[in-house]
């Protein structure tokens, strides 16, 4: 209950961390780190434009996506039972459902740009995640989330393994779905280059408030899911993790370029290899493990 | 089981009753009659499903057929269910939806009389001649009802394709069944079990597959579905195609341990039907089509369902067995949901702006809002996505392939798990398809005058069925606990020990579609609240500061799937005429795209094109005179007249 309460509270401080790391590496000395707190309650204050081409959907899909990755918060942290990450992926697939055609809803053709990209550029982060998850599970014997706090307690030199290409994949889920340089600059102005953030070009005010801030908490329910493989139950360690995670993403936006895009589906095309890696190693787990 | 047969007998007189009865009076009969034939069919199968009893009745024919048992036990008390709902929910729609053609209704009802309860003697018989017979006339009936718009060209050509089809999918079933015949003396199914060998099997598979849409057998399917008049398609699409499943299905309840290589045939089958089928789904321009190929790809997810379920039986995992069965029932009776409310809805925006193309609508939301919402409904419910009923039948699919990692098998393990990500795939490909066509159809601005001159949605009498479907997805998928004896009960008829129910699961499942809906209304009434005292006004989409937006500048269907289908060209072939602009200065120019089906291109093609230049040698044969045909008669007996003497 603690852990729901803190994964709703720290989305915007997430954010704050990776702008103020990122400001530092460039030599700045960047905003607080909790500016966007304060971004957030400007917005909530201000009133809307809503384009005539709209309908309901345009207004209602922001908050539709935001239940869906609360839900999907509320799944991490409170239900588990069997096959719950297959819930958690479909919960967030609604939510990407209702943004694609409130994107679409508007008749731009850079709204419908972003939405075609977004649609495409992550169709293979939910093969890959599913391949990767149960293959622990399989390991662990429980097929819910509760197998990933286990993989420490993995005998054989497996859960070294294991544990580190987990993590970089869920590192690179991250990047792919929070919209993040390698894959989408978040800071570009040029439409053609964006691909998220193409997508909210239309919306203002409170929609905004609420898109950013359901962005960010799927960021963070990703970095929760690193820090419940690495320290799965002390809340201080999962709130260091999840901090340390935002300063690395901060430092890989801060070195890197967004890639061609036509090179974005190699790049997804990575997590697709290092689930099948994890199964291979699962594979040789069920017939005595490594050595 | 008297209540069916008088079921049966009231569908066929209202098909009967055109002949009669005229004009307005002959759509009240048929409406009121089916409606009472569907109440009395469904007292029985509510019993037979709720219960898990097998009522029986023999009905006595001549030496030739012998006595055929008509049976309903749980495993025809699902297709009856599907059959009785969505057949009503059409006959409804069609009342209001064929008026503007301005035919004679006659033909067509007679047929749809005809039509219904045909399907419902294939589920229910279990004698070879009888089911044959019901079978050739389901086949025959549904090929007079695709002609409904007979004068156009296409539709003739698609429809003789459909009647060739089937025939030779009969074919196949006829020899399957004769071998049974020679096999053991009988006509009754209950006297084939353990006596199907694999070369039978096979022939079962390839001619019930033919029906039920399996790749490469699935060419009819598109051409036939967009053609149909939308409450035929829907009938087709949700449920007739499932007749082939049944067949398969039973079988099934004839084989005792199904063998590895017939699990994993039809496992294989199931991947490939449902990958290719979502893939060409993305393509395509006419939303008719794109419904037909999703049925495909559904099919397929069930044929994946069975094939997991018998492997679970080949290894002796209950879980897995239980779980894929219940897989396979769940998604049959989701899919009939969803998919006649998508044929429908369908049948709704064509029966108002004339047209099967999607990139010549738009906007149709403000016009059409009933219509849009339930297509709405019915695209979030075939993505799977909570808290509609499609979720259900997938995680029983997942759940069926998690617990079979536990088989020890190195084989099994890695084929379950690239099919777990081969699924979530073929789910990312159907969400990236339903946004692509809602978004199309309703979303944005009319791109041409058809879909700008649309001003009121379609009557109550069309709507109304389409609602009773989507409160049924919705329902089904919040509570889905109060239907597991649905599914549940025929799945007892393949399992030697009873089903452990997976209620934990579900009744988390409704619990969390439960607080869904609630964080959902709540969020948004807060978001109403915050913005009492705000401004909020309209204006023109953001264009950049471009001044002559028109509706040509929207995403299209085409430019939406273009980035997702670029990287797998080689599994479909885009045929291109394209004049490209080589001077400096603005041309004139054209662009064509067209999607060819490569199992239709490169497989029946060919087979079509060789047969065709081995008959033309023989067309000297069919020369239109009377009189050498009254030569092949005269010959005919001559040859006969010796053979008998000589004998």
């Amino acid at each position: 209950m603690i852990k729901f309460l803190l994964l709703l509270v720290l989305p915007f401080l997430f954010i704050g961390v990776i702008n103020k790391t990122k400001a530092v590496i460039s030599g700045r000395k960047g905003a607080s780190i909790f500016q966007p707190y304060f971004d957030f309650f400007k917005l909530i204050k201000k009133g809307l434009v809503i384009s005539e081409t709209t309908s309901f959907i345009f207004q209602t899909a922001p908050t539709i996506n935001l239940a869906c990755v609360i839900m999907a918060a509320i799944l991490i942290c409170i239900f588990h039972f069997q096959g719950d990450f297959i819930l958690f992926a479909y919960i967030l697939a609604l939510g990407k459902f209702f943004s694609i055609i409130a994107a679409m809803d508007t008749g731009s053709s850079f709204e419908g740009m972003g939405a075609s990209r977004e649609a495409s550029y992550t169709s293979l982060v939910e093969p890959a995640s599913f391949i990767i998850i149960s293959s622990i599970c399989a390991i662990g014997k429980v097929y819910s989330f509760e197998s990933l706090a286990k993989i420490l307690s993995f005998n054989n030199k497996v859960w070294v393994l294991i544990s580190v290409l987990a993590i970089f994949a869920l590192f690179s889920m991250i990047l792919i779905e929070g919209s993040r340089t390698p894959v989408d600059d978040p800071t570009t102005h040029l439409e053609l280059t964006m691909i998220h953030e193409a997508m909210i070009l239309d919306n203002a005010g409170i929609d905004l408030g609420i898109i950013l801030y359901s962005n960010a908490l799927k960021m963070l329910l990703f970095a929760g899911l690193i820090a419940s493989i690495l320290t799965p139950h002390s809340i201080l360690g999962t709130i260091i993790l999840i901090f340390t995670v935002a300063v690395i993403i901060g430092f890989i936006e801060s070195v890197s370029a967004r890639l061609r895009l036509t090179h974005i589906i190699e790049y997804t095309f990575i997590l697709i290899t290092v689930a099948l890696i994890i199964m291979a190693l699962s594979l040789l787990n069920l017939y005595g493990g490594l050595i | 089981m008297i209540f069916l047969f008088t079921s049966i007998i009231l569908f066929v007189f209202t098909g009967l009753a055109q002949l009669v009865f005229k004009g307005n009076f002959k759509a009240r009969i048929v409406t009121f009659f089916s409606g009472i034939a569907t109440t009395l069919g469904l007292i029985p199968t509510t019993i037979a499903l709720f219960k898990i009893q097998t009522l029986t009745s023999t009905i006595g024919f001549n030496k030739l057929i012998g006595n055929v048992n008509v049976v309903l036990d749980p495993l025809s008390a699902i297709f009856v269910l599907i059959i009785l709902v969505v057949g009503f929910l059409a006959i409804i729609y069609s009342y209001k939806y064929l008026e503007p053609y301005k035919k004679d209704l006659s033909t067509h009802y007679f047929f749809l009389g005809i039509f219904i309860p045909s399907m419902l003697l294939v589920v229910l018989v279990q004698n070879i001649l009888m089911f044959l017979i019901c079978w050739e006339i389901m086949s025959l009936s549904s090929f007079f009802l695709l002609l409904f718009e007979n004068e156009k060209k296409e539709v003739r050509q698609s429809a003789i394709n459909y009647f060739i089809t089937m025939q030779i999918g009969a074919l196949l079933l006829f020899c399957g069944f004769i071998l049974l015949n020679l096999k053991t003396g009988s006509l009754n199914f209950t006297d084939f079990h353990g006596q199907v060998s694999n070369t039978i099997f096979i022939l079962f598979l390839i001619g019930f597959g033919i029906k039920a849409g399996f790749v490469p057998l699935h060419t009819w399917l598109p051409k036939a579905h967009p053609i149909a008049p939308s409450h035929v398609s829907a009938l087709m699409s949700g449920v007739m195609i499932k007749t082939g499943i049944y067949g398969i299905l039973r079988i099934l309840t004839f084989i005792e341990i199904p063998s590895l290589s017939t699990s994993y045939t039809i496992l294989l089958i199931g991947v490939i039907s449902a990958f290719f089928g979502i893939l060409y789904a993305t393509a395509q321009r006419n939303y008719k089509k794109m419904l037909a190929y999703s049925s495909i790809e559904n099919i397929g997810l069930i044929t994946i369902s069975l094939g997991v379920a018998m492997l679970g039986l080949c290894y002796k995992n209950s879980i897995m067995t239980g779980f894929g069965f219940l897989g396979v029932f769940a998604h049959i009776l989701n899919h009939a949901i969803f998919k006649s409310l998508l044929f429908l809805t369908a049948g709704s925006i064509d029966s108002k702006v004339h047209t099967k193309d999607c990139e010549k609508l738009g906007g149709l939301i403000k016009s059409m809002p009933y219509t849009a919402n339930l297509f709405l409904a019915g695209s979030v419910a075939i993505c799977a996505l909570p808290p509609f009923n499609g979720f259900i039948s997938e995680i029983f699919i997942y759940l069926g392939m998690l617990n079979g990692l536990d088989s020890r098998n190195h084989f099994l393990f890695p084929i379950l798990m690239l099919i777990m990500g081969i699924l979530a795939f073929v789910g990312a490909m159907a969400l990236i398809t339903f946004t692509n066509m809602f978004s199309t159809i309703f979303l944005g601005n009319p791109r041409t005058e058809k879909a700008q001159e649309v001003n009121e949605d379609s009557p109550k009498s069309m709507l109304i069925p389409m609602g009773i479907l989507a409160t049924f997805a919705l329902l089904m998928g919040i509570f889905p606990s109060f239907l597991m004896p649905l599914f549940l009960s025929p799945c007892s008829m393949f399992l030697k020990t009873p089903l452990i129910v997976p209620n934990q699961i579900l009744t988390n499942i409704s619990i969390f579609n439960l607080i869904l809906l609630a964080l959902t209304s709540t969020l948004l009434i807060i978001r109403v609240l915050l913005l009492k005292n705000k401004v909020v006004f309209k204006h023109k989409t953001w264009g950049c500061g471009y001044q002559n937006m028109n509706t040509k500048i929207q995403y299209s269907n085409y430019s939406f799937s273009r980035p997702f289908l670029g990287f797998l060209t080689p599994l479909f072939i885009r045929q291109l005429d394209f004049k490209q602009v080589k001077e400096l200065f603005p041309q004139k120019t054209h662009f064509k795209s067209k999607i060819i089906d490569i199992f239709e291109f490169y497989i029946v093609k060919p087979i079509v094109e060789f047969d065709k230049l081995v008959i033309s040698k023989f067309y000297w044969i069919q020369s239109g005179n009377i009189q050498k045909y009254l030569l092949y008669g005269l010959i005919f007996l001559l040859i006969t007249i010796v053979m008998v003497v000589k004998l």
